[in-house]
C-alpha cells in the first residue's frame, strides 16, 4: 500500500527522520518496499501481511506507529449532519444470505453535483496511487484509504425500485462492470442487485449502468462486509482484483462499516453538496460478537521464554486499541474495530511480543529433547552413493524436475515406454514445464549439451534425484540415478593412443561396479539389449544380484544428432530406491589371508559372440571354493586367430584358508577347470 | 724375474686405468689374474726356482695379486657408479611438462550448501527425516491453517497435479506428517525441493530448495527458536554473524518472524520462523496446552548464491562445468 507521509501525519506524530520511520516499520512487521518523492511529499510503499486488512489504511498504520511510540492515534473528526426525511422512506436494503454478507449499510444523499475534487483531496489520492474520478467517487476512495473500509456509491435514481438486494447471481445473468467489461455471472458469485438486475459485483467492482456521473443528483452510499472466501473466489474466477477486493478477501470487520459510512457520507456532503438523509439503512441480521480474549501471563512467558511485566502487557494492548481488564493471573482484552484477526490467546501473545520488540527477547538453547542428531539409513546410503560417484570421478548435476515430452521425443523414447508415464501438471506456467520428470536422463543430457556447446572435452556428470510416474491413479515418486559421460577421461596423455584417453562404455560400467561395491549390494551384471534410442550393439540391461535396476549404453547415433551431441555419449539410468535400501555402510572387517596364493594363467579361444561374462561364470563355478579370484587380462581378436573368434586370457588365483596349496593340487584344479569349460562352452583351451 | 713382476704390476695398473667399461676391465683382469693369465703363469714357474728365490718371489707374487685384486675391485665399483649415472641421465624427464590427471568429481554447490546446513543442525541434535515432493492440498495447506480461499495462498502459487494432489510449496508439510505419526518430544529437520509457480528470472525458479525444522516439547519457547537459529547462523556465516528477527505472517505460526543474517555488511533473508500455531498442533493431534513448538523454514538457493557471489539463480541449474568446477 502507498502511504503519503503528509496524510499519515494527520493521525500520528511521525519520527523526525524518514530513516527512523523506515527502520521502525519492519520491526512492527510492516515491510517497506520503497520511499518515493511525489511533489513535496514522501510516499511509503508498504508491504502488508494478508492477515492485517486494517493496515491497508492510514489510520491502521498510524495506530501501529503511535503504539510503538507509546501513544495513541487521532481518528478523523465526525462531521456528518443528517436531515429529514429519513433514508428509510426513499430506499431499502435487504440481505438474502447473511453468511456471504454479514452486514450491508447505506446512506442516502440527495441534491449533489459530482464535480472535480479539490486539490487537497486529489493530490493525496493520486500520491496513494488512486485515480481521481469525481468528488463523490473520490470521497469513497478517500474514506477507504483512511479507514480501510471499501465503499461504493450508486446513482440512486438509476437503481430500479430504489432497492438493494444482496444475493447470489442467477445463472446466466450479465453485468457490465465499471471497467467497461461485460461479464457473465454464475450462482457462485455474490452480487448487489436492484429490484431487477445485478448492479455491482459484491466487494469487487460496481456496475457501469449505475455509475455516478455529472447528471447524478442522488446517491446510495454502500458500506458492507462480505465473506472473504466468496470475494476471493469471484475475484480469481474473473481475474479482477481491485482495491476493494484486496481488502474484503482479507476480511473487513462488520463493526467498522458504520464509522466508515458516516465518514464517507460526511465527505460527500462536504465535497459534492447535498444532504444526507437521516438514519442509515442498516441490515446487520446477526451482529458478530466481540468477546474479550483471555491472555494468561504465565502462558505468555511460556511461549516467549521471557517475562514481560503485566503493566507493559496491558499498556501495549491498550495502545493498540484493545479494551483491557485484569483478572487474577490473566488479562482480558477485547479487540478494537478492524482487528478481527485477533481471535485467540496466541494472537495477543504476538501483539505483545511485536510491540515489546522481538530483539528484546533473549536467545536461549532448548534444554529438553536432548538427543543425538541422526539421519535415516536411506539418506546415509544416498550420501554414500553420491560420495562413491564423486570419488569415481563424476561431477554432480542438479537439474529441474519440471520438463515436457519434448525431451523424450528428441531422445527417441518409444510411446509405450514407462518413461512416457510422466505426471502432467494441471496448471503449468510455461509450455516447456508441463510435466514432472519421469526419468533423470533427459534433463541430464540437456546439461551435457550445454557443456558440449562450450567445447568441454571431458563431460562426466551424474544426478541423483526424484522421478515421478503415473501409477494407476496415484503418483509413484522414486529415487533414481543417471550418468552421462563423453570425451576424454584422462588429461595430459598426449602421446598415447587416443582411444586410451577417450571414455568408453566400459568406463561407465566401471563406475557402476564401483558404486555397487561401495554400497555392498552384491554382484553387478550387464546383459546385452536396451531401448531403441541406444546404440543397438552397445547397450545393456543392468542387473544387481540378478534383479534388473536399469539400462546402460551408448546413445544411438541418430539420437545423438537430435540432441546436438556429435560423437559418443555413454549414459545410464538406474533405479536407486531398492539399492539404497539394501546398502551396507558399516561393513565388518575381513581377515587378511594367512597362507599364500597360487596364481595361474588360463587362455582360451571363444566365439566372438559368446559374452565374456559366461566364460567367467563358468570358470568361477568350475573352480570351486579354492578359486579365490578370476581376472580377465586379455581379450584379443584378429590374426592369427580365425575370424569370428577371440582369445580370452584369465589370471586365476587359488588359495586355501587353512594351508599352503601344493603345485599338484593346483595342477589338478586347472585340469578340472579346463575340462569343465571345454565341456560346457564352445571354447578351445590354449596350452 | 722380479723385474718381470714389476712390469706386470705397472702394465696391469696402466691397462686398468685405461679400461672405461666393465667389459674391457674384465678382459684386463682376466689377462692379469685369470687362470691362464700372466700372474698364474709366473706362479707355475715357481717350482723351477731355487729355495730362497722361490720363497721371496712367491711372497712377492702374493702381494702383487692382493694389490691387483683390490685395484680391480675399486675400479669395477667406479665404473659401475659412473655407468649408473649415465643410464639415469639417459632417462631424463622434462619435469616442466604438464601433469597427467584422472577425473576429479565434485558435489554440486547447492548440494554442498544443503549438506552443510544439515550437518550443523544434526550437530544441534536434530533428526533428519524425508518427505515426498508430491503432496496433498490437505497437508500442504489445510493442516497448516490455510484453508481453501485463504489469502496467504497467494504468496505460494501452486502447481497442481489434480484436484487434491500438488507439488509441495514448502518443506513445512513434512512437519505435519511427522507430528501426526509421533508423540513429543521431537526435534526434526527435513530438506528438499519445493515448487512455486514463479516465472523464471535472475532470482526465481519454479523449483527451489528449502530446509525446514521444528521442535516440540513441554518447554519450547520463542527464545529457544532465536537461540537455535542464531547458533546456526554463526556456524554457517561465521562467529560474528548477527541475526535479525522481524515480525512476519505465516498462518501456521504465531508469533511469526522473518529471519535475516548479516553477511558482508548486508542483511541476507534466510526464511521464516515462529511458534507453531495451536491449531496446527491440534490438527496434528498434539495438545497445545501441554506442548509448545517452534518451526522454521530456510531457503538454500539464495544463501548459496550470496555466499559464493553467484549473481543469477539460473546458473545454479545450468550445470555448466565452468561453474561446477569452481566449488
Amino acid at each position: 500500500m502507498r502511504a503519503p507521509l503528509s496524510w499519515l501525519r494527520e493521525y500520528v506524530e511521525l519520527p523526525a527522520s524518514v530513516d527512523a520511520l523506515v527502520e521502525c516499520l519492519p520491526m512492527l512487521g510492516i515491510g517497506v518496499e520503497g520511499v518515493e518523492r511525489v511533489g513535496d511529499d514522501l510516499v511509503l510503499d508498504l508491504e502488508i501481511a494478508s492477515n492485517r486488512p486494517d493496515l491497508l489504511s492510514m489510520v491502521g498504520i498510524a495506530r501501529e506507529l503511535a503504539a510503538w511510540a507509546g501513544g495513541e492515534a487521532r481518528l478523523p473528526a465526525d462531521t456528518l449532519r443528517e436531515d429529514d426525511p429519513p433514508a428509510a422512506s426513499t430506499a431499502s436494503v435487504e440481505i438474502a444470505d447473511a453468511s456471504l454478507c454479514p452486514r450491508y449499510l447505506a446512506y442516502v444523499i440527495t441534491g449533489i453535483t459530482a464535480g472535480p475534487s479539490p486539490s487537497s483531496i486529489a493530490s493525496r489520492l493520486e500520491a496513494a496511487g488512486i485515480r481521481c474520478v469525481n468528488s463523490v467517487v473520490d470521497a469513497t476512495n478517500y474514506a477507504m484509504l483512511e479507514l480501510g473500509q471499501p465503499l461504493h456509491a450508486f446513482d440512486l435514481d438509476l437503481l430500479e425500485g430504489r432497492r438493494i438486494v444482496v444475493r447470489p447471481a442467477l445463472p446466466g445473468e450479465h453485468l457490465e462492470t465499471l471497467d467497461g467489461v461485460g461479464r457473465t455471472l454464475d450462482p457462485e458469485m455474490l452480487v448487489i442487485a436492484d429490484a431487477r438486475r445485478p448492479v455491482a459485483l459484491a466487494g469487487i467492482m460496481g456496475g457501469a449502468a449505475t455509475e455516478i456521473g455529472p447528471k447524478t443528483r442522488a446517491v446510495l452510499l454502500e458500506a458492507a462486509s462480505f465473506a472473504p472466501s466468496s470475494v476471493r473466489r469471484t475475484s480469481r474466477r474473473l481475474g479482477l482484483r481491485t482495491e476493494a477486493s484486496a481488502r474484503f478477501e482479507r476480511g473487513v470487520d462488520p463493526d467498522g462499516v458504520a464509522r466508515a459510512a458516516r465518514r464517507a457520507a460526511g465527505l460527500i456532503a462536504d465535497l459534492a453538496g447535498g444532504k444526507v438523509h437521516r438514519g442509515a439503512l442498516d441490515a446487520y441480521p446477526a451482529p458478530v460478537p466481540r468477546p474479550a480474549i483471555r491472555l494468561r501471563l504465565r502462558r505468555l512467558a511460556r511461549v516467549l521464554g521471557t517475562e514481560i511485566p503485566e503493566d507493559e502487557v496491558t499498556a501495549i494492548l491498550g495502545r493498540l486499541g484493545l479494551e483491557v481488564r485484569r483478572e487474577e493471573d490473566s488479562v482480558f482484552a477485547a479487540p478494537p474495530i478492524g482487528r478481527r484477526d485477533l481471535e485467540r490467546e496466541e494472537d495477543l501473545i504476538e501483539e505483545v511480543a511485536r510491540h515489546h520488540g522481538y530483539d528484546r527477547i533473549p536467545e536461549a538453547m532448548p534444554c529438553e529433547v536432548l538427543q543425538q542428531g541422526r539421519r535415516p539409513a536411506a539418506l546415509e546410503a544416498e550420501a554414500a552413493a553420491r560420495d562413491a560417484l564423486v570419488r569415481a570421478g563424476l561431477t554432480e548435476a542438479i537439474t529441474l524436475s519440471l520438463g515436457g515430452p519434448g525431451a523424450m521425443d528428441r531422445l527417441g523414447v518409444a510411446q509405450d515406454d514407462p518413461w512416457r508415464r510422466a505426471v502432467p501438471v494441471s496448471n503449468p506456467l510455461t509450455s516447456d514445464h508441463t510435466h514432472l520428470r519421469s526419468a533423470l536422463l533427459p534433463g541430464l543430457l540437456e546439461a551435457v549439451r550445454v557443456n558440449a556447446a562450450q567445447r568441454q572435452e571431458a563431460i562426466h556428470l551424474f544426478e541423483i534425484g526424484r522421478i515421478f510416474r503415473c501409477d494407476g491413479g496415484a503418483v509413484a515418486e522414486r529415487r533414481a540415478l543417471a550418468i552421462a559421460m563423453r570425451g576424454t577421461w584422462l588429461s595430459g596423455f598426449w602421446e598415447g593412443a587416443r582411444d586410451l584417453r577417450e571414455v568408453t562404455l566400459l568406463h561407465l560400467r566401471g563406475v557402476l561396479e564401483t558404486l555397487a561395491g561401495e554400497l555392498r549390494v552384491g554382484s553387478l551384471a550387464v546383459v546385452a539389449g536396451g531401448p531403441a534410442w541406444m546404440h543397438p550393439a552397445r547397450c545393456g540391461r543392468v542387473l544387481v544380484e540378478g534383479v534388473e535396476v536399469g539400462v546402460l549404453g551408448e546413445l544411438h547415433p541418430r539420437a545423438a544428432v537430435r540432441l546436438d551431441l556429435p560423437g559418443r555419449t555413454h549414459v545410464c539410468e538406474i533405479d536407486l530406491e531398492g539399492l539404497l535400501g539394501r546398502a551396507v555402510l558399516q561393513p565388518s572387517f575381513a581377515r587378511m589371508p594367512k597362507y599364500p596364493a597360487v596364481v595361474r594363467d588360463l587362455a582360451l579361444v571363444a566365439p566372438l559372440d559368446l559374452p565374456q561374462a559366461q566364460v567367467q561364470a563358468a570358470l568361477v563355478e568350475a573352480g570351486g571354493a579354492l578359486l579365490e579370484a578370476v581376472e580377465l587380462f586379455d581379450a584379443y581378436s584378429g590374426p592369427p586367430l580365425a575370424p569370428g573368434t577371440r582369445n580370452l586370457a584369465y589370471t586365476l588365483t587359488f588359495r586355501a584358508a587353512d594351508r599352503t596349496l601344493t603345485g599338484e593340487e593346483v595342477e589338478a584344479l586347472m585340469q578340472a577347470i579346463s575340462a569343465a569349460l571345454a565341456a560346457r562352452l564352445p571354447v578351445t583351451i590354449r596350452a | 724375474m722380479p723385474d718381470e713382476v714389476d712390469r706386470l704390476l705397472s702394465r696391469t695398473l696402466e691397462a686398468l686405468k685405461g679400461a672405461t667399461t666393465p667389459q674391457a676391465l674384465e678382459a684386463v683382469r682376466l689377462r692379469a689374474l685369470g687362470r691362464r693369465g700372466d700372474l698364474a703363469a709366473m706362479l707355475r714357474r715357481l717350482p723351477s726356482l731355487s729355495g730362497t728365490e722361490r720363497a721371496s718371489l712367491g711372497a712377492r707374487l702374493n702381494t702383487v695379486q692382493a694389490t691387483l685384486r683390490a685395484a680391480f675391485e675399486s675400479r669395477f665399483a667406479e665404473l659401475a657408479a659412473s655407468e649408473e649415472v649415465d643410464r639415469l641421465a639417459a632417462e631424463r624427464l622434462d619435469v616442466s611438462l604438464p601433469g597427467r590427471r584422472g577425473p576429479l568429481g565434485r558435489r554440486h554447490v547447492l548440494r554442498r550448501t544443503l549438506d552443510e546446513v544439515e550437518r550443523i543442525f544434526v550437530g544441534l541434535g536434530f533428526e533428519v527425516v524425508e518427505g515426498t515432493e508430491v503432496e496433498t492440498d490437505e497437508f500442504n495447506f489445510e493442516r497448516l491453517n490455510m484453508p481453501r480461499e485463504h489469502p496467504a495462498r497467494d504468496t505460494q502459487d501452486t502447481f497442481y497435479l489434480g484436484d487434491d494432489l500438488l507439488l509441495r510449496t514448502h518443506a513445512t508439510v513434512v512437519d505435519v506428517r511427522v507430528m501426526m505419526g509421533r508423540t513429543p518430544p521431537m526435534r526434526i529437520l527435513t530438506s528438499g525441493r519445493c515448487y512455486r509457480r514463479d516465472p523464471v528470472d535472475a532470482t526465481h525458479m519454479p523449483v527451489f530448495h528449502q530446509v525446514d525444522g521444528f521442535m516440540v516439547g513441554e518447554a519450547i519457547t520463542f527464545a529457544d527458536l532465536k537461540g537455535v537459529l542464531a547458533t546456526f547462523a554463526r556456524e554457517m556465516f561465521g562467529p560474528h554473524a548477527r541475526t535479525r528477527f522481524q515480525p512476519g505472517y505465516f498462518p501456521f505460526t504465531e508469533p511469526s518472524a522473518e529471519l535475516a543474517v548479516s553477511f558482508e555488511g548486508r542483511w541476507l533473508e534466510l526464511g521464516g520462523c515462529g511458534m507453531f500455531h495451536p491449531r496446527v498442533l491440534e490438527m496434528a493431534g498434539i495438545d497445545p496446552e501441554r506442548y509448545t513448538a517452534f518451526a522454521f523454514g530456510l531457503g538454500v538457493d539464495r544463501p548459496a548464491m550470496v555466499r559464493h557471489g553467484i549473481p543469477d539463480i539460473r546458473l545454479l541449474w545450468e550445470n555448466d562445468l565452468r561453474l561446477l568446477e569452481q566449488f
